[in-house]
């Protein structure tokens, strides 16, 4: 059973939905002898995989599309088994080393040797070189990307290099100055209701404006999500209805709940139950800078305009030196510490005004 | 071929005078942490092969006019003993047990442990002394090519040291020697590096010796801080020594009242007219200080005390301590020595306590300094920010004071983040603890039991797996919720 975000995956660079011209400059490409590196960066759900997977099939025919999963098994320095999930073919390996978590660099150093240091078999009918595609480049530490530096560098001949980057103002110049960057920006209001309504048209269902509408708005520009959001919505209730419920995400309604929690009592002992809930995000798995920002947001709509500048130069202040430290649950502590205090002086300063 | 590679032998060079053993200088310089033996009782002793005779036949010239002054000290009778009497005759019950069973079950195994400087060591060769015992004592070879005759480089080959432990254990357990008594003690206070690492091993070797071993085992080891050093905490689970039902003797630091009766002991020991003319006794202040000083380590004030006496050395520097807690009964000053002290060892859950209940003197300065404190855990200040980070919330009545403390928090991460620079980390924890010291102006005085910092585990859920090609972020943040919802239903 495939997922529809699987299952209606454009698989050609020609049958892309939207993007159409850059379709066309990354075909382009293909055609050439000379393919650089590329750095694919874009917002989440934008398109950058599909992307990355036409383009290779693009490169090297119908074969890409064999994938295998295999877990690879690094050994640290420190003789720390690290395992690492990869989905590859013959001409290709994709992985994603942040998933290593400290030991990323071991996995990115390891992993292209393994590849690169081995020739297509056939180099007559194929391309000369493989392909490595390494998602959530900017999560790697900086360790890890100097490394990866390097063995760009060296093993040129053999393979080339795809990343998958959200922000590039996270990875070093360095790397960015060796590939060829390629802006995925997120689909429109009206490419996403497009592809929404192709893909009811493909599974024969009815899609109403009214609420595709809203799928659009609460997708926010995330072409999976919106995806995603619609198969969930036909496993509850079909036909559609244009009042009908949405399902949210589970993380973002624990974090509107965390975040009226800290405007509704501003005391140690509930910073504490705070801080649990923070842990209980980060154990999910949920980004720290995605807390930070889904927690900030909902602080700002809740509280007075004065307050909101002061809000937001401590959430700038700490999501900063978050990017710079180790223990995220540190910064965001001391941001909710700061907020609560603010928020508590403000109220109580009203509540004297009110009293005149 | 090593220098230690026969450990187990007997010396011939046992009965002969000190003048002439060259033995003696080879414990001496590869023995210095344990007390070492005294030559003149006929125990076990360590000799180097042929080659080394040679070479260290000169050096002991030299030093024969300085004997090892630490040996001076050490007690001959059990009633020298500094230990505790309990303790020692808990010891002295076990060598006995051994005797009884002997018969029946001749490889008994003990566990001494206790922190450094204790009398460990001592009291073990006390005992066996008294109760004729074999000292038989393994001690790590050291890897050294040797050159043979002819000049020529040969076989830098070793051996295992794995293997060298376990023949020894086995041979010296079993086999006496051609001098020596009937009743052999093995010791093992040494441990081979490998079986550090690697506790199976030594579950083995445990597994064989209660097999076939004819003497009792001793194991000495010393108390540490860190639980990944402890010894007896990593080899000796309570599940081996159940399983081997290995005796566990725990010797305490030495009480300050035995400690009095030891150097008074060293006092008279120094005024023996052999003694007289290198130290004198130095003033009962000296001494007071010097077993403040030394904190219940008998080798430390030994070591202080030679240094305070010797003749020809100025008197130690000498730093009054503080005395805030002492009301009016004992008016004596109490002093501690300035220079050669040992750290005050400080737990972290007491060091804790110091961070978050700040006690200040009437000036308004701190009783302990946050400085003190620090250095303390210079060695773990990760550690121990994690542990401040856990347990500070509890401490604090305002969220105003909160701020502060949560604040530099963040910035001592930022700043400990930088794991190039060491000294950095010493700041961060510096940071850290001053801060909370001084933020928290009302602390909380209530029972706030310590929590251990919470790690961050990524949940790789069951589902996560199956999504191959996904990475854990994006099934939290996209997939996640949506997915259960598809698949819950499909699946009915």
């Amino acid at each position: 059973m495939a997922l529809w975000v699987d299952k209606h995956r454009p698989r050609e660079l020609s049958k892309l939905d939207y993007h159409k011209e850059q379709a066309e400059n990354l075909r382009n490409l293909c055609q050439q002898g000379d393919f650089p590196h590329l750095m694919f960066y874009g917002p989440s759900g934008a398109g950058k995989k599909t992307r990355i997977m036409c383009l290779l099939r693009e490169l090297y025919g119908a074969g890409v599309e064999r994938l295998r999963n295999e877990t690879m098994t690094f050994t640290t320095p420190s003789n720390r088994k690290v395992e690492v999930m990869t989905v590859g073919s013959n001409y290709h390996l994709e992985v994603n080393p942040s998933d290593a978590g400290i030991y990323d660099r071991v996995v990115v150093i390891d992993l292209i040797k393994q590849v690169a240091q081995t020739h297509q078999i056939d180099a007559a009918g194929q391309r000369e070189f493989k392909v490595i595609v390494l998602s959530e480049v900017d999560e790697l530490t900086k360790d890890a990307q100097h490394a990866l530096r390097r063995t760009m560098e060296k093993y040129v001949a053999t393979c080339r290099i795809i990343l998958s980057v959200n922000s590039t103002s996270r990875v070093i110049p360095a790397i960015r100055s060796r590939c060829l960057g390629i802006r995925v920006a997120a689909p429109n209001e009206e490419e996403i209701t497009t592809v929404l309504q192709l893909t009811c048209k493909r599974e024969g269902l009815t899609l109403p404006a009214e609420f595709s509408k809203r799928i659009v708005e609460k997708s926010e520009h995330n072409l999976r999500r919106a995806l995603l959001m619609l198969e969930a919505c036909k496993v509850q209730q079909y036909p559609f209805t244009g009042q009908q419920d949405i399902v949210e995400l589970d993380w973002q309604v624990f974090l509107r709940e965390t975040a009226n929690q800290i405007v509704t009592e501003q005391t140690p002992a509930k910073l504490e139950k705070i801080r649990d809930r923070l842990y209980e995000l980060l154990a999910q798995g949920v980004p720290p800078d995605m807390i930070f920002r889904g927690l900030v947001e909902e602080l700002v709509r809740n509280c007075d305009m004065s307050l909101k500048a002061k809000t937001l130069e401590y959430a700038t202040l700490y999501e900063h030196r978050m990017q710079n430290g180790a223990k995220h649950i540190f910064h965001l502590e001391a941001f909710v510490a700061q907020f609560m205090n603010i928020y508590k002086k403000f109220m109580s300063e009203s509540m004297m005004m009110d009293d005149f | 071929m090593t220098t230690r590679k026969r450990a187990w032998n007997n010396s011939a060079f046992a009965n002969c005078t000190k003048s002439d053993s060259c033995a003696e200088t080879v414990v001496v310089d590869n023995d210095a942490e344990t007390v070492p033996s005294n030559d003149l009782t006929g125990e076990a002793k360590i000799i180097g092969n042929n080659e080394k005779q040679q070479t260290t036949k000169t050096v002991s010239k030299s030093l024969k006019n300085t004997p090892n002054w630490i040996d001076i000290f050490e007690p001959s009778m059990s009633d020298d003993v500094a230990v505790h009497p309990k303790k020692l005759a808990e010891l002295q019950n076990w060598l006995l047990h051994c005797e009884a069973v002997h018969k029946q079950h001749p490889a008994q195994i003990c566990l001494l442990t206790g922190p450094s400087g204790a009398g460990k060591t001592a009291a073990a060769r006390v005992l066996t002394r008294s109760m004729k015992y074999e000292w038989q004592e393994w001690i790590n070879p050291v890897d050294r090519d040797f050159i043979n005759t002819l000049g020529d480089q040969t076989s830098s080959y070793n051996g295992s040291q794995l293997d060298l432990f376990k023949s020894f254990l086995f041979r010296s357990s079993r086999y006496k020697s051609l001098f020596g008594r009937e009743k052999r003690l093995v010791i093992v206070e040494d441990f081979p590096n490998i079986i550090l690492s690697n506790t199976d091993t030594f579950e083995n070797i445990l597994e064989e010796y209660s097999k076939y071993g004819k003497s009792p085992l001793l194991f000495i080891v010393t108390d540490s801080k860190t639980r990944s050093l402890n010894v007896s905490y990593n080899l000796f689970t309570e599940q081996v020594k159940n399983k081997y039902h290995i005796n566990h003797i725990s010797f305490n630091p030495i009480a300050v009242t035995l400690m009095q009766k030891a150097m008074k002991r060293f006092c008279t020991l120094m005024k023996t007219p052999q003694l007289a003319d290198t130290y004198c006794v130095p003033s009962q202040t000296i001494i007071d200080s010097i077993i403040i000083a030394a904190q219940g380590d008998v080798r430390n004030a030994i070591i202080n005390l030679h240094f305070a006496s010797i003749k020809g050395a100025g008197t130690l520097p000498i730093e009054r301590l503080e005395s805030g807690e002492v009301k009016g009964k004992s008016k004596k000053k109490m002093s501690t020595l300035k220079t050669i002290r040992r750290d005050e060892s400080v737990t972290m859950m007491h060091a804790l306590g110091r961070v978050f209940n700040p006690k200040h003197l009437p000036n308004g300065s701190f009783i302990h300094k946050p400085e003190d404190i620090t250095d303390s855990f210079t060695s773990e200040p990760k550690r121990f920010i994690n542990l401040i980070h856990a347990n500070y919330l509890p401490h604090f009545k305002d969220i105003e004071h909160i701020v502060e403390a949560g604040d530099a928090l963040s910035i001592a991460d930022n700043i400990i983040s930088e794991y190039r620079e060491d000294a950095l980390a010493v700041t961060a924890l510096n940071l850290a603890v001053r801060s909370i010291m001084v933020a928290n102006q009302t602390p909380v005085s209530a029972w706030l039991p310590i929590r251990a910092p919470t790690r961050n585990q990524q949940g790789f859920g069951p589902k996560s797996q199956q999504m191959t090609g996904i990475s854990t972020n994006l099934y939290a943040t996209d997939y996640g919720s949506y997915v259960h919802i598809i698949q819950g239903v499909k699946k009915i």
